[in-house]
């Protein structure tokens, strides 16, 4: 992908594929294929329903999983994940918040050790400057330094996901997988968080990559937005551009579905519902992967799959009825 | 027209170890022939349980129905027998749940489950239940039916096992269905799909639906009227335009704010509500929000605000809107 705006790209991911073999002569391909650059300093929001392969890319790019093939460079070197050393130093930089903040932490552990587990590995600071930076990390994620020595169950869930944030901020990381962060929060609590995590990115100069399926917080929170579709990348654009422009078929109908706590312009919007469901990513047909629920699916669609090509500037789409623009 | 559901005063405890948990404090309110009534509100505000009461599904004790009324098509609820309430369930009220395989019996056909449900209420031959139970899911959109009827729960995909639950719960055409999350463990799309098939369900059997939710899409997309309840009150209550374009209770007005939409400008910082909701063990003495308002006032803490009504269907509780309040002529109407 050509690097046009000079914008400096932090994670690279190129042609990665994760496939899982679910059992003889049966391969689940969760992501299959997928280029993209990260920009630093960015939000790249990573949208999709479940089974998608939104948080096997993420884990993938965290080097949880090792993919099947494919490459991930960070700051334009290579990282090879399966190298212990490489991983190593990876970790340091690169760091998750995981989706449920109830069994992403140690309950037999207190919270400041949670925090401080990541720096004690990396051997960062001797024992009380640790200390120090455990009640700097809860302070900055708006918790105070009481709550170092209890445990993970006094908590409630948003102040949970606050201790997964300072744990994975308490080694300095400059590069953030969020997966899905809040969607097991409620409502009020939910802008509590996004607005912590605006708040530390523009403090912090961190770079996110956002997974959710939430697509009105994907908008607010995202410079950029990439649709998944079974294992593929369909659509990727800057996040205004996707939602004006919005040019594959599915995204198209991902956007018409989300329901607006509006009831005017919810009866307003024409009914365009997809019918049917995501169809199983076991061993998938060829051609395009969306061609099955596609209104305007034709023969080409169902042989030959659609490579990403850039449509209009910055502006990348995975569809042979979409004609270049310009 | 004629209310299907009266519920007054409804105070609901569960007692345990640690001591009386009061889940429901006072809730009064009515759903009408063929409406939908929204009830939203955080995790732990009681919504659920006002809902399993309806049917008393919560297990008593621990769950105790302190004082009130509930009055469901002329019904006595909180004095009915078990024996009373296992004829009532089905065939005057019946719900659906959030996550659609845990209610579904994962050893027994989903066909052969319906007939269960009819037979239980109907008297009808197998023959005919089993005809019976295929039409409903033709009813819910499922393809293919009569094969689909003989597969197992684990066959079905999330968005189908839902459009199941709702042919059960149709099954014997109730007065009154109680829809709690019903789309939350549902991707976009097929939430939409589920959406529509209610909104197709009300229009046909003229069922009354309540809809416990915590999203206002959904709310603003299916509901007539809404009733926002707060650590155990409704604290605001009206038409869903009402709700949506006149909110009048802090809490409502908050949570409204804090929804980014798709039109949010990007560096507009989301409002949030600081704080979490109170402790039901000890629930607070005068409003149960003012601890997290912005406008909270000295009265606030000691008294709990009346409910003040603005037209007929618009009610809501918060001292700034008493008559006498400075700035409450400006604001209100």
């Amino acid at each position: 992908m050509a690097d046009t705006n000079n914008r400096q790209a932090l994670v690279s991911l190129e042609g990665i594929c994760k496939y899982f073999n679910v059992g003889p002569g049966k391969t689940l391909k969760a992501v299959d294929g997928i280029t993209m650059n990260i920009y630093k300093g960015e939000t790249l929001g990573v949208v999709g329903e479940s089974g998608c392969g939104k948080s096997t890319l993420g884990r993938v790019v965290m080097g949880i999983y090792h993919p099947t093939k494919g490459k991930i460079s960070y700051s334009g070197k290579e990282v090879d994940l399966k190298k212990t050393k490489d991983r190593f130093e990876y970790s340091k930089k690169a760091q998750i918040v995981f989706q449920d903040p109830y069994a992403s932490l140690n309950p037999r552990m207190t919270v400041g050790d949670i925090i401080a587990e990541g720096m004690e590995i990396h051997n960062m600071y001797d024992k009380a400057k640790r200390q120090q930076r455990v009640y700097e990390l809860l302070e900055t994620v708006g918790l105070n330094k009481e709550h170092a020595n209890r445990f993970p169950h006094e908590f409630s869930g948003g102040q949970r996901q606050r201790i997964g944030i300072a744990r994975a901020l308490a080694i300095e990381p400059e590069f953030l997988v969020c997966d899905e962060p809040i969607s097991a929060l409620d409502v009020s609590i939910q802008s509590q968080v996004i607005n912590l995590l605006k708040e530390l990115q523009e403090r912090l100069g961190l770079t996110y990559m956002f997974i959710a399926h939430d697509l009105n917080i994907v908008k607010y929170i995202s410079d950029r937005i990439a649709v998944m579709y079974l294992g593929n990348l369909v659509e990727m654009a800057d996040s205004d551009e996707l939602y004006t422009h919005t040019l594959h078929p599915y995204s198209q109908a991902l956007l018409a579905s989300v329901p607006i706590p509006d009831p005017d312009r919810e009866a307003q919007k024409k009914a365009r519902v997809l019918s049917g469901d995501v169809p199983s990513p076991i061993n998938p047909k060829p051609g395009c992967k969306f061609a099955g629920r596609c209104p305007h699916a034709t023969d080409r669609c169902r042989a030959e799959t659609p490579a990403l090509r850039e449509v209009r500037p910055h502006h990348f789409v995975a569809c042979h009825l979409v004609e270049k623009e310009g | 027209m004629a209310d299907v559901l009266k519920i007054e005063d409804l105070h609901v405890s569960f007692d345990t170890y640690a001591g009386e948990v009061h889940a429901v404090r006072g809730v009064s309110l009515h759903v009408e022939e063929g409406e939908v009534l929204a009830i939203v509100g955080e995790s732990g505000c009681g919504k659920s349980v006002t809902a399993q009461t309806i049917m008393k599904l919560n297990p008593m004790p621990p769950a105790r129905i302190k004082q009130g009324k509930i009055d469901l098509c002329g019904k006595d609820i909180v004095a009915a027998s078990e024996k009373e309430m296992q004829d009532i369930r089905g065939r005057l009220v019946s719900m659906i749940f959030q996550d659609p395989m845990t209610c579904l019996n994962p050893t027994m056909k989903v066909g052969k489950q319906l007939t269960e449900a009819i037979r239980e209420h109907r008297k009808l031959s197998t023959d005919e239940a089993k005809k019976e139970a295929v039409r409903l899911l033709e009813m819910v959109q499922i393809p293919n039916a009569p094969e689909r009827a003989e597969q197992y729960p684990h066959e079905y995909s999330g968005g189908m096992r839902q459009r199941a639950m709702i042919a059960m719960a149709m099954s014997c055409e109730p007065k009154l269905l109680i829809a709690d999350e019903p789309t939350t463990a549902l991707d976009v799309t097929i939430q939409a799909q589920i959406m529509q098939l209610m909104a197709k369900v009300r229009e046909e059997t003229g069922t009354a639906i309540i809809l416990i939710t915590h999203d206002l899409g959904v709310v603003a997309n299916l509901a007539d009227r809404v009733a926002v309840m707060y650590a155990g009150k409704i604290v605001e209550t009206g038409t869903a335009e009402d709700i949506f374009y006149r909110p009048k209770h802090p809490y409502t007005q908050a949570l409204l704010r804090s929804l980014p939409t798709v039109d949010t400008d990007r560096s507009e910082k989301l409002v949030s509500i600081a704080g979490t909701p109170p402790d039901l063990f000890s629930p607070p003495a005068g409003c149960e929000f003012a601890s997290r308002c912005e406008h909270c006032m000295k009265v606030c803490k000691k008294h709990v605000p009346p409910t003040y009504s603005f037209g007929e269907l618009h009610k809501a509780a918060c001292w700034r809107l008493h008559p006498d309040f400075p700035g409450q002529q400006k604001e209100g109407k």
